[in-house]
């Protein structure tokens, strides 16, 4: 009984801090993009070069060089560090697959570019100012 | 530990000599590899703008990648906007120890240096369903390449995810790495599994001329997706390609190489189960013929490469901070050559291989900077007569530190056992041992 309650406790905590993640991170889209939501597949699979499209609208990733915010949108959507995750598009880039995504150096320059840019898609820190984007819901 | 420590300072001595030619540091000239026409120092404050020798040559190319590399950096991953246009590349330098045997056309028994690769890569995307882009590549290993070839080039047409070509000289899409396999900052291993990918075939297999279509379909919320990729056009397998090299050492040169029909294509079926893949893959040739001669030109004939499948299966599966991965394939082959009026030396350049090849590997992120793995690689010809030329496993381990978002280290250990790949007659006058350890390293730039 009581390692199922450590169980339990540990799962949950898990979940707990799994959700902190997606919480600390809200996903951006400029606002030609149609769709007001996403999977967790669907970012993944837009952010790793898999797919170029969300429901339907034509979608252009970008991303922050570095940061707080960049870390927890690859562990939350990617489920890889920046390492791996970076030596994933060289693999396109280099083999002739694909291009490397616009990359930032700040929250503010991604808002700016996600607002002025049809189909971009992006990401920041659930506190950072995002005039101009509409936050996609992820589910 | 002490044989890996000087094997670095080695590198690291030769590294900095090609450097340190360049702004004059004369004290490093003597560990400079394979310049022994006098001090490469003198020869280039003489004639900087001449390129003489092999030492030049791969000096310049080797700096001029280097040196793009900061000034690129400023441009690095940043798209020229107004143009879409960006600039990337990647450079390394190599070295190989083995403890007994001469591995890849190198004298690794003595330690080699001779191993260098520098990558160009120039992309435009007008819109964002094309894209337009070429890649060169320079490499050198042994006494293979040493030259600058088109990596591949290529105009790129994206309608939609279900539908995307892509025609011209494209890397052909076969089991889990072909495409990729060259690439040497998107991977932890300093080689990838020989049995399936090895090294000295590079220019054969990895790309082709003609086109590739590939797309990708919903199945459903319970059955994932399923992506596919199909391939047709020409594969040509060049005259001096390592594909070649006992054929070559024996006397029997193809001088215009071999090239023929292809097509194929690969399945990736992803699960819904995060971070799986699972794919099968299959390339077919028509049957090709090529001239072939033999005692120095003097007389010639024609060889014949019968219709060859490489049936592959393959997978992997990547979470957080660990990846496993594995293949399976076979890749038999019938060849037949005719010298008419000599039936004994076409015999003796005639015959079939039936080779049977896998390997599983893993590799693990220890921290943000250092990753290591591990992996098994095995082949097996059943065409072969019994003994260690029949078979090579491999077992290796291996380590890649990422100094910075530009700079990488890699060192691997390999315990070799049979024969079957990456050795040459001609550097090995005494045979071969059985079995070897070959340590590599290697240092590397991308931007």
């Amino acid at each position: 009984m009581k390692k199922l309650i450590y169980a339990i406790l540990l799962v949950a905590s898990a979940s707990i801090f799994a959700y902190r993640g997606q919480a600390q991170v809200l996903v951006i889209a400029n606002p030609s993009v149609k769709s007001a939501e996403a999977s967790k597949g669907d970012l993944r699979d837009i952010f790793t070069g898999n797919s170029s499209s969300l429901k339907g609208s034509q979608v252009t990733p970008v991303l922050l060089k570095g940061g707080a915010a960049h870390d927890a949108f690859l562990s939350a959507y990617i489920g890889k560090p920046d390492g791996a995750f970076r030596a994933g598009w060289r693999s396109l880039v280099f083999s002739g697959q694909a291009s490397m995504p616009k990359s930032v150096d700040s929250e503010a320059a991604m808002v700016d570019y996600v607002a002025h840019t049809p189909g971009a898609i992006g990401y920041v820190s659930s506190g950072a100012p995002h005039e101009g984007v509409k936050v996609l819901a992820v589910r | 530990m002490s044989i890996i420590l000087a094997a670095w300072s080695r590198l690291l001595r030769v590294v900095i000599a090609k450097i340190g030619i360049t702004f004059g540091l004369t004290p490093f000239c003597n560990f400079a590899d394979k310049c022994n026409e006098g001090c490469p120092l003198q020869k280039w404050l003489g004639g900087w703008l001449r390129f003489e020798g092999e030492c030049m040559r791969r000096l310049a190319i080797v700096l001029a990648a280097w040196m793009l590399g900061p000034a690129a950096a400023i441009l690095s991953a940043q798209s020229l906007d107004d143009l879409n246009i960006q600039i990337h590349g990647y450079a390394t330098q190599g070295f190989l120890y083995t403890t007994h045997n001469n591995i890849f056309t190198t004298n690794s028994s003595d330690g080699n240096t001779a191993w260098t690769e520098a990558v160009v890569n120039l992309s435009v995307q007008p819109e964002p369903k094309l894209r337009v882009g070429v890649q060169a590549r320079y490499y050198l290993m042994g006494n293979l390449g040493n030259t600058i070839i088109l990596d591949w080039a290529n105009l790129d047409y994206k309608s939609s995810d279900k539908f995307g070509v892509r025609v011209g000289k494209v890397k052909t899409p076969w089991g889990l790495f072909n495409e990729t396999q060259d690439i040497d900052p998107a991977s932890i291993w300093v080689l990838l599994p020989q049995s399936v990918y090895p090294i000295e075939s590079r220019e054969s297999y990895l790309t082709h001329y003609g086109g590739v279509v590939y797309g990708k379909f919903q199945l459903g919320p319970q059955l994932g997706t399923l992506e596919y990729k199909g391939f047709g056009g020409e594969s040509v397998y060049v005259e001096n390609d390592g594909i070649f090299l006992a054929q070559n050492e024996a006397g029997y040169p193809l001088p215009n190489g071999i090239q023929g029909p292809i097509f194929g294509g690969a399945l990736h079926w992803k699960p819904p189960v995060t971070g799986l893949m699972v794919g099968y893959s299959d390339s077919t040739t028509t049957t090709w013929h090529a001239l072939i001669t033999a005692q120095n030109g003097a007389i010639s004939g024609t060889q014949t490469l019968y219709e060859m499948s490489q049936p592959n299966l393959f997978a992997i599966y990547e979470k957080k901070k660990i990846m496993l991965a594995g293949e399976a394939c076979r890749n038999w082959t019938d060849t037949r050559t005719v010298f008419p009026g000599y039936p004994a030396i076409s015999q003796s350049v005639s015959g079939r291989s039936d080779p049977r090849e896998w390997y599983a590997m893993a590799t693990y992120k220890l921290t943000s900077k250092l990753t290591a793995g591990v992996y098994d690689s095995q082949i097996v010809d059943h065409k072969d007569p019994l003994g260690p030329g029949r078979y090579q496993k491999d077992w290796t381990i291996a380590g890649r530190y990422d100094i910075n978002g530009f700079l990488y280290a890699k060192v691997e250990q390999h315990f070799i056992q049979g024969t079957q790949l990456g050795y040459d007659a001609t550097l090995n006058p005494n045979g071969l041992q059985p079995n070897t350890g070959l340590t590599m390293m290697k240092l590397g730039v991308s931007f």
